[in-house]
């Protein structure tokens, strides 16, 4: 016997082939030689490992480590390192992604630990192409079982009770078809296993057979007993030439065995199994038209009964299983049928394998017990969604099925209920979908597939799935129209009652089940053109502008960065955004996250360069805009809401009024945001410029409810704009709240700034220990400011990191200048003694189901409180309006959650004619972008209204200034990161207000700005 | 499924060699009586021949005693047979789902271009062929196109002239 | 290959585990190598090749061997760790092939601590 004292398995997929594992073996085989290890060490190669993402892999036996990304370079260090010096090449272990933990042990890898392996229990543990190391891990053990101890009535009842259902999609029980089978009248039949896995982003069966093929031909042998035949056809596509492969190797060693052919292990059963090569057809999938194809023909569907098992291939009774089916088979007879049925759903038993793929950080091969949770699935073991995007959908089922997406999280994956969802399990294909994909697009993508696949042989799939994919596309092209929605579901339902096989009868499912879920972005699509994705590209110039809310020309302006054109630049960001210079430092750009460029290395840095713009150009004068309306117009609330309204408005011939409460305008941008974001002085000259300059008049010290009353206000305007923001803080609601030293995050940081000296001269303090609790902006705001006030800061959120919603550069900045932030923790109670905090009571969350944002929600453990001693606790947990200024006389009604609710159809008018309303007064808190394109918004909506109602035609934008924007792109794109903006040291921070970002220079501005791929360029 | 028109002007004997035409009887004799042998002779007589143009369909079909319209109707079904010659290479680009939402057809749109053909179609030099693929279950390195057997995967559209330059 | 009867199966099932148990956890004996430069150059390949002789000529599956680089004691090379488990490990030192067979033999299979090699615990 040869012992060796290493065994290293290298993964030989076809996932890892193509990332080069054969090279990188060859490698490593020639390094061991070389440093005379190879009577030592023993190269293996296995099947699918199931990590596809992260090939080549290896793991090296007894200690079972687990590298991945090998290239053939790193094997001198490997060998060197592992096999000769016994250390841990630390560089080649797996990262988590989400928190960069360096894991070395593969069963300690989530995405291993929390599979349960059964159909693939061999996977990465044998050499696919030796059978005797699939005999030593039970190969052929159930298959010995059943010819020597049972009858095939026994072998067909074992099955039925383990409740196996067909992994082949349509999950018919395998017991009783192979009952009907058996029954069926007829000396000759047939087992086959349908390897025709055709469907996109399925690579199960593949799998299977490059990793274990015994597995599949010994639950083939086991029902050819059971039914009675003597042979057995393996019907595989011809697109996996190394599953071919291998299935030949692993029949040849067991016909040499006598595992198959005459007189199987002395048992007097005969079976003889062929491979049948699939020619390229997706409809062969179909059992009837698989068996149409094996005889030699033009692989069309026959109708429906009779039944395979009656009739089948030449027209002898036949069973057809998939490749995962039949590997499920040697083990049920092995360990019976209650060990397998102790895992599942009530219905659905046993485990199911996934192939994961799409937008999710680990892709790979997934084996989980039936009714498994889509969330977990996702999320525990495909490790979520790669670059912090949100999860949209999962595919299901392929072009057959379904998506599922992001409220359906908890649902426990089984047959039923996928299928309840409007999905079905199909064979086991999971595309993860992230926030950039289209599902009108998607639905456009299926349908395109089965389009083409269609053999041709009905007529509604054959037609019918052409005209669906002809309106789709449509859409997709803005060409959509009403109606659309309605005549696909009509065809849909045609298709599918009239279709003959499976193809025709799912085809419609993609298109269902994104209506189902995803109807509003199908309407979009229609009325607006609106792709929200930033993927159907006919429908906008580019995916930065496409995603803004108020559609800045980003390409124009960063292309008159790099042709050093500043002054231009500034003017055609003020045609769409008053606040360049505020957008420039606090937005939170949208635009970065769907930038193309971020495929090929980073996105650029749009936001850095806006403020480069406003840093390095003349504010170009604004002329005062002349009152050719009669309309008077008050806005309340001098927010980016209202200031922009404002500016539309007074553009547009109006005189306006601002009320302003605060004894400066500017909002939240002005009393929350702190100073050394966005210093003062940039804000109120752009107030000046871009407002004030047209003859916009701002009341400041001027409160609507008190210092005006709601109907004077009625009197003395004829319309006006409610943007009084939300500046509230909502309550934490636990005990203790109205303890002296605690402050709501908003009230803080507005009376820090109204008192500003006073607070820094001592006269106002927090004390020296402070916690902060929320995740967001303001709570972010609260701390940086409380820790420049002195204050040692420790934030408490109840979540994770990745589900704050504060920026990922503020979150940064506040640990880099020393704020503690305390996860999944939770307030209990606020302590106090002679009515002044002293302390914070506290409990620790785990993680539980998902909520409807795909974040998991956090639940209390029992028993783990604790108290912080602290002398002051800001609640930044959210905020609301103060409505209490607006009559209910008034007409204009205010919702439960204390904001606007609109007219019936209306984006910005109240429920009162004369009165619009934006900003986070109606949405809830918002983004500052989201507020001016608010103000844009209702300014356009008042104007149309004014003029309907005076029966005039609409307004006519003016002729515009014409900027040319130049067209110069790079021949050859060179990666490049994105430009690092420089900031203040976090010691020059401490004590102080001033600006921490310091801005682009000037070369780094125009550098960056040569990055921008141009999307926006039709190029003909 | 798309048609595929018969190259009818072909001259078999300038196209292929004797010894390709004897594998070729060799390949329709060894199986021409067992049933349900068309599709394995076809694909075996395509490995041989690299394509099968309308005069091998009737030699095809004459050894198996079969209609040519049968024949012809199986070749033009399954999107594996091909009735024009092929180049040196076949070059799939996967557009299969995971590819796709990778970016698979900005990689399919370079290739077009820098190739100057259509799918389906070889470059005058006989040294690529234009396919796409769907899914080949590579999704873990999506986008993948395949050169031949060689598979390139992780591919981004600026590095796709790079790949092809490697073939000659 | 003759045809396989059922207790043929067993028979390769129950050679081949042996074989690749190493692949499965579960190892009652650490055997450590130290092959840093020193190691090798004072004859540790030479103890390495005995070791795995040994092993299987006894032919146990649940013995780890590894290697590991230079314990800091060139002058004691080679050195060879054994650890069994729940024991506290053995140091050996000055190793050759007969004094690996006899470490083997008795501390690793048997459990006696060869004491006049030892050097050290831990």
């Amino acid at each position: 016997m040869k012992v060796f004292r290493s065994h290293l398995l290298i993964c030989g997929g076809t996932g890892c082939h193509a990332s080069g594992s054969l090279k990188v073996k060859q490698a490593l085989q020639g390094e061991i030689d070389k440093r005379g290890l190879s009577e030592e060490v023993r190269i293996v190669e296995t099947g699918c490992n199931g990590f596809c993402a992260l090939g080549p892999i290896m793991v090296v036996y007894p200690e079972g480590v687990i590298y991945v990304s090998i290239k053939p370079e790193d094997t001198p260090e490997l060998v060197e390192e592992h096999l000769v010096k016994g250390r841990v090449l630390e560089r080649l272990l797996y990262k988590e992604p989400a928190t960069q933990e360096v894991i070395p042990q593969m069963h300690e890898i989530p995405f291993f630990a929390l599979q349960d392996l059964r159909v693939l229990r061999n996977r990465g543990k044998i050499d696919p192409e030796n059978i005797d190391e699939a005999i030593a891990r039970d190969g052929y053990a159930g298959m010995a079982k059943a010819l020597a101890e049972m009858t095939p009535e026994q072998i067909i009842k074992e099955v039925l009770d383990s409740g196996l259902r067909g992994r082949g999609g349509a999950g018919f029980p395998t017991g009783l078809k192979w009952r009907f089978c058996a029954t069926a009248s007829g000396d000759v039949k047939y087992v086959l296993c349908n390897a025709d896995e055709g469907d996109p982003g399925a690579f199960m069966d593949r799998s299977v057979l490059e990793a274990d093929p015994h597995a599949v031909l010994e639950g083939m042998v086991i029902a050819a007993k059971a039914i009675g035949t003597k042979q057995g056809y393996i019907y595989c596509r011809a697109e996996y030439p190394l599953a071919i492969h291998r299935l030949t190797v692993a029949i040849n060693q067991a016909k040499e065995y006598g595992l198959l052919g005459k007189d199987i292990l002395g048992s007097g059963l005969d079976f003889d199994l062929e491979i049948y090569q699939g020619a390229g057809a997706f409809v062969c999938g179909e059992e009837t038209a698989l068996m149409t194809s094996i005889e030699g023909k033009r692989g069309m569907p026959r109708p429906r009964p009779p039944f395979p098992a009656i009739s089948g291939l030449w027209g002898k009774p036949s069973v057809l299983n998939n490749v995962e089916t039949f590997a499920n088979i040697g083990q049920i007879i092995l360990k019976g049928a209650s060990w397998y049925n102790s895992i599942g759903t009530e219905r659905s038993k046993g485990t199911k394998v996934f192939a994961l793929t799409g937008d999710v950080n680990n892709v790979g091969l997934v084996e989980v017990p039936m009714g498994t949770t889509l969330g977990q699935i996702v999320f525990d073991i495909g490790g979520g969604i790669p670059k912090g995007k949100k999860f949209k959908a999962a595919q299901l089922g392929g072009p057959s099925g379904g998506c599922i997406p992001v409220e359906h999280l908890n649902t426990p994956i089984d047959f039923e209920r996928v299928v309840e969802l409007g999905a079905i399990m199909g064979s086991g294909g999971m595309i993860v979908m992230n926030e950039d994909k289209c599902a009108v697009d998607m639905a456009r993508f299926f349908m395109d597939f089965v389009q083409d696949e269609s053999c041709g042989k009905c007529t509604p799939c054959r037609e019918g799935t052409k005209r669906m994919l002809e309106i789709l596309t449509n859409i997709t092209q803005g060409k959509g129209k009403e109606g659309d929605i309605e005549l696909l579901e009509e065809m849909a339902g045609i298709i599918k009652d009239a279709s003959l096989c499976g193809l025709g009868q799912t085809a419609p499912n993609p298109v269902l089940s994104t209506i189902r879920y995803f109807r509003h972005e199908y309407e979009e699509h229609i009325r607006y053109h609106k792709c929200r994705a930033g993927v159907c590209s006919s429908l906008f110039k580019s995916p930065c502008q496409n995603v803004c809310p108020v559609g800045m020309d980003i390409p124009a302006y960063i292309a008159l960065v790099r042709a050093e054109r500043f002054e231009d630049a500034y003017k055609v960001m003020l045609k769409t955004n008053p606040f360049p210079s505020v957008c420039g430092r606090v937005c939170n750009h949208k635009c970065q996250a769907k930038c193309r460029r971020d495929n090929l290395d980073e996105s650029l840095a749009i936001k850095f360069l806006k403020r480069f713009i406003t840093d390095s150009a003349p504010r170009p004068k604004q002329a005062m805009s002349p009152v050719t309306r009669k309309e008077k117009i008050a806005v309340i609330g001098a927010g980016p809401a209202g200031l922009t309204a404002a500016r539309d408005l007074a553009l547009r011939g109006y005189k306006v009024t601002i009320f302003e409460e605060l004894s400066q305008p500017g909002g939240m941008l002005r009393w929350a945001i702190p100073a050394y974001r966005l210093p003062r002085n940039i804000l109120a000259d752009e107030i000046r410029d871009n407002i004030e300059a047209l003859g916009v008049e701002i009341k400041c010290n001027t409160s609507v409810g008190r210092d005006i009353g709601f109907d004077q206000l009625s009197k003395d305007f004829d319309y006006a704009f409610l943007s009084p923001g939300s500046q509230k803080s909502q309550p934490i609601g636990v005990e203790g709240e109205n303890l002296k030293g605690v402050f709501g995050g908003v009230e803080f940081l507005r009376d820090f700034n109204k008192d500003e000296e006073i607070w820094l001269d001592g006269r106002k303090t927090l004390g020296s220990k402070v916690a902060v609790i929320g995740g967001g902006n303001s709570a972010i705001d609260a701390a940086r400011v409380a820790l420049r006030l002195g204050a040692d800061v420790t934030i408490l959120y109840r979540r994770e990191r990745k589900d704050m919603p504060a920026a990922e550069e503020e979150i940064i900045a506040a640990e880099e200048e020393g704020i503690k932030i305390e996860y999944l923790v939770a307030p209990l109670k606020i302590e106090g003694k002679d009515g002044r905090v002293i302390g914070i009571s506290c409990q620790r969350m785990k993680l539980g189901d998902f909520d409807r944002s795909g974040r998991k929600i956090p639940v209390v453990i029992e028993g783990s409180e604790f108290t912080l001693s602290v002398d002051a606790v800001i609640a930044a947990i959210g905020q609301v309006s103060d409505m209490s200024f607006v009559p209910k006389e008034s007409g204009v009604s205010v919702s439960k959650r204390s904001t606007f609710d609109l007219a019936e159809g209306a984006k910005s008018q109240t429920t009162n004619p004369k009165f619009f309303t934006g900003g986070d007064a109606l949405t809830g808190p918002d983004t500052v972008i989201g507020a001016i394109a608010a103000g844009h918004q209702a300014a356009r909506d008042m104007d149309n209204y004014i003029r309907k109602v005076n029966g005039e035609p609409a307004y006519e934008e003016p002729e515009e200034e014409k900027i040319d924007v130049p067209f110069i792109i790079d021949e050859e794109t060179v990666e490049t990161p994105q430009a690092k903006m420089p900031e203040l040291h976090p010691y020059e921070r401490k004590g102080n207000f001033r600006e921490v970002e310091v801005g682009f220079l000037r070369e780094v501005a125009i550098r960056e700005a040569c990055r921008c791929l141009r999307c926006d360029a039709e190029i003909d | 499924m798309k048609a595929k028109t018969a190259d009818t002007d072909i001259d078999i004997t300038e196209e292929f060699t004797p010894e390709q035409m004897k594998k070729l009887d060799e390949i329709i004799n060894r199986s021409k009586d067992k049933p349900g042998s068309l599709i394995p002779i076809l694909e075996e007589s395509q490995m041989a021949l690299g394509f099968l143009p309308m005069p091998i369909l009737k030699i095809i079909a004459k050894g198996l005693k079969l209609p040519l319209s049968r024949v012809y109707g199986v070749v033009t079904f399954y999107s594996f047979f091909t009735m024009k010659p092929r180049g040196k290479y076949t070059l799939r680009v996967c557009l299969g789902t995971a590819c796709y939402v990778r970016g698979g057809k900005a990689i399919y749109e370079k290739v077009k271009k820098e190739l100057d053909i259509e799918e389906g179609d070889t470059t005058e030099d006989r040294l690529f062929t234009l396919e796409t693929v769907r899914c080949v279950g590579a999704c873990g390195l999506g986008p993948v196109i395949f050169v031949g057997d060689n598979v390139h995967g992780r591919l981004k559209p600026a590095k796709a002239k790079e790949v092809l330059s490697q073939y000659s | 290959m003759a045809k396989l009867t059922i207790a043929d199966l067993k028979k390769i099932k129950e050679k081949v585990q042996s074989e690749t148990a190493l692949r499965e956890g579960g190892q009652r004996a650490k055997v450590t190598v130290h092959m840093g430069t020193c190691g090798i150059a004072a004859g540790a390949r030479a103890v390495m090749d005995s070791l795995m002789n040994e092993i299987a000529e006894a032919g146990v599956s649940d013995v780890m061997v590894t290697t590991s680089g230079c314990a800091g004691m060139c002058s004691k090379e080679p050195m060879v760790t054994v650890e069994l488990i729940g024991q506290e490990p053995i140091i050996y030192g000055t190793m050759d092939a007969n004094k690996m067979r006899q470490v083997f033999k008795r501390h690793v299979q048997l459990g006696e601590v060869q004491t006049m090699f030892a050097m050290a615990r831990g």
